[in-house]
């Protein structure tokens, strides 16, 4: 389990609302806690996902959160900025250009520029090395939903169908390189058992998969365990109301067992993740999913 | 009568808002439904259905045209409505097509609609999917063939992004962003933009290094082409801006139970408020129902191993209730007056219309004789 990290970049992907923030602090903690260097890497979502571990929202700026874990919100403005600073390398000049109300509003009408940047600044990450080796043994990036998780990890190869040759499309090549190579870049996808996350989980395999992007694991968030054999709901028919209760959660169990069955589909482990009964995730119960997750991931991660 | 029965009744326009995976569009098709039970000819307009959910409407493709639920599908599930209602399912592209259409003279529309940056407008320009949603709704509403329009919108983490969609777009087209870039091109000058006169060679230099010098072209080449529209793109984010804030309109702020959601719903909430939208209400959907007393002391009553089953099951659906019970009522204390209404998660998925007729009835308390509604309707705060 979690040893000989080949895998650089953990990409967490799905529908909205299903947990990927979840599931990308739990990882990037639990990875932590083996003793590697980690960077949960959001993607423009306020720092959701570092709030979820107990700690103030991710920033624009990288930050340590304890011992190797680390975090960084990436938000159009800055990686703006980086971006362009890598290239002009003078302040002044980004100052006087780019920061001009008037520039910045054209800037956001050239076609994925902004996803060009955001996604640039995550791959960055990947690339960083520190002393000869790379600063991160793994980046934990808490992706976009579907949708716009595909714009986004597409926009390499978008770019390089329609873009003349020159500073984008170069930038374009070595993005999409990093992304589908299997052996630094695993796509995760979180999905609960309900029907319209498995048919946009389904859907968004398709997604990756036409993206050169396979999906590494499936994570089945609010698993429901069988708990009524069929002579218990026999024995409750006497009680409608406890029958039905019982009956319900039945249901539900079904309905996990055939998203398993339904996401084998994407040709990848399923990894259930059992449900809570809390109203908000507290550090222990992250800490305890994590674990889950990394035995579920067991020898890649 | 509560605010959302109200606007159900008089309104003309019913906007849904909130974050996405909450059933917002589920709650839109819900409202038309109701709306059309009151006696009014209804239509929900909706950006990205389920296809369960589109198939229940009778919509297999997009197309930007009203389509009637079919009645046969409404009569075989037990629903009886007082007037018609149709759905209608938005598509981005052939909206923006249609506003170039409306806007252009034929020369300039062809330029516009080859160029590269025009085909990837909605996902480029921040608030396009937004405005072009709002610009469609302000089309139905002057046609004037319904009663009752209800518009799901594309799920913003931010109620700005929605409301400001009217004038971002406005601004990039309208006003003076596009005119001091255009300036010396409309002088008919030989370089498109006045980026590249400003500063010299260092700066375009510079946007090129960044972009590429092809790309600033062509998006020069966009621009000029959009550039002689900019009236009408104003006139018509006026109107739609005009329509929002008007007494014809009113929100609806769809979230989720959710202690995560709370924060964003009570944000959204807020903005809308300054914006000086009418906030006919707060809906929080999916809400867990608690246990039966009876139901666990009947439990205790068994033998094991089914009593610590049922037991189990009971704590967990209780836990559940409570959590969220918890999370209804700080979200009503802070969105307060407006009435915050909740709607029970139903077992399995809410895709069929009788689904959504039970939905709608939480929404739409009042109970009309003969028709068959949920005594357990709430409304709260109200």
């Amino acid at each position: 389990m979690a040893q000989l990290p080949r895998t650089r970049l953990l990409v967490i992907t799905g529908k909205g609302g299903v947990g990927k923030s979840t599931v990308a602090a739990a990882v990037a903690e639990a990875l932590a806690r083996t003793g590697k260097r980690v960077l949960l890497c959001e993607v423009n979502s306020g720092g959701r996902a570092t709030a979820l571990l107990g700690f103030p929202a991710a920033g624009p700026e990288l930050r340590r959160l304890e011992g190797e874990l680390w975090s960084v919100d990436v938000r159009p403005a800055e990686a703006m900025r980086e971006y362009v600073l890598k290239r002009i390398r003078v302040e002044r000049v980004y100052r006087a250009l780019f920061e001009n109300p008037l520039v910045r509003a054209f800037l956001r009408f050239i076609p994925s520029l902004a996803e060009t940047v955001m996604l640039g600044k995550v791959l960055w990450h990947v690339r960083d090395t520190e002393a000869g080796r790379p600063r991160w043994d793994v980046v934990v990036t808490d992706a976009p939903a579907t949708g716009h998780a595909l714009t986004f990890l597409g926009v390499p190869q978008v770019l390089l169908k329609t873009l003349p040759p020159g500073t984008m499309a170069e930038e374009a090549t070595w993005m999409r390189d990093l992304l589908v190579d299997q052996d630094v870049t695993k796509a995760v996808v979180v999905a609960l058992p309900e029907e319209l996350p498995i048919l946009e989980s389904l859907e968004l395999g398709a997604g990756l998969r036409a993206l050169h992007l396979d999906v590494s694991a499936v994570v089945l968030n609010q698993a429901t365990e069988p708990r009524f054999l069929p002579e218990d709901l026999t024995a409750l028919a006497p009680f409608p109301r406890l029958e039905s209760l019982a009956q319900a959660h039945a249901d539900t169990a079904r309905r996990t067992e055939e998203a398993v069955h339904r996401l084998g589909a994407l040709g990848a482990p399923v990894v259930k993740l059992p449900r809570l009964y809390q109203g908000t995730m507290d550090r222990a119960s992250v800490e305890a999913l994590g674990q889950r997750l990394l035995n579920g991931f067991a020898g890649w991660t | 009568m509560t605010p959302l029965v109200e606007a159900l009744r008089t309104r003309g326009v019913v906007v849904c808002v909130g974050p996405g995976g909450v059933g917002k569009t589920t709650l839109a098709a819900a409202l038309a439904l109701q709306g059309a039970a009151l006696g009014r000819k209804s239509l929900v307009c909706t950006i990205d259905p389920a296809r369960r959910l589109a198939s229940a409407l009778g919509l297999s493709e997009l197309g930007n045209v009203a389509r009637p639920i079919p009645a046969s599908e409404l009569r075989a599930a037990g629903i009886h409505l007082k007037a018609p209602v149709e759905a209608m399912m938005l598509d981005m592209k052939q909206s923006w097509d249609e506003l170039i259409a409306r806007s252009a003279s034929p020369e300039q529309r062809e330029r516009i609609l080859a160029n590269r940056f025009y085909q990837s407008l909605s996902s480029a320009l921040a608030g396009s999917q937004e405005y072009i949603a709002l610009e469609k709704l302000w089309e139905l509403h002057s046609a004037g063939a319904q009663d009752l329009l209800v518009l799901d919108t594309p799920p913003t983490a931010q109620a700005l992004d929605f409301l400001d969609a009217p004038a971002r777009v406005m601004d990039f087209f309208g006003s003076d962003t596009a005119k001091w870039l255009l300036t010396p091109a409309l002088r008919g000058t030989k370089v498109g933009l006045r980026l590249f006169g400003l500063g010299g060679n260092l700066i375009s230099r510079a946007l090129s290094r960044v972009v590429g010098g092809q790309t600033l072209s062509d998006l020069a080449t966009f621009l000029l082409a959009m550039s002689g529209m900019n009236e009408g793109f104003r006139e018509r984010a006026q109107a739609v801006r005009a329509l929002l804030a008007s007494e014809e309109t009113v929100v609806v702020l769809v979230t989720g139970p959710a202690a995560e959601r709370r924060e964003e719903a009570v944000r959204f909430h807020q903005s809308l408020r300054e914006q000086g939208l009418h906030i006919a209400a707060v809906v929080v959907n999916q809400v867990h129902a608690d246990v039966d007393v009876e139901d666990v002391s009947a439990a205790g009553r068994l033998p094991e191993p089914l009593r610590g089953k049922l037991e189990r099951t009971l704590s967990e659906a209780h836990a559940l209730a409570v959590a969220d019970a918890e999370n209804l009522q700080r979200l009503r204390a802070a969105v307060a007056p407006t009435p915050l209404l909740s709607v029970p998660r139903f077992p399995g998925d809410v895709h069929d219309l009788s689904a959504l007729w039970r939905a709608g009835a939480y929404l739409v308390p009042d109970t009309s004789p003969g028709e068959d509604r949920p005594p357990a309707a709430r409304a709260e705060g109200a």
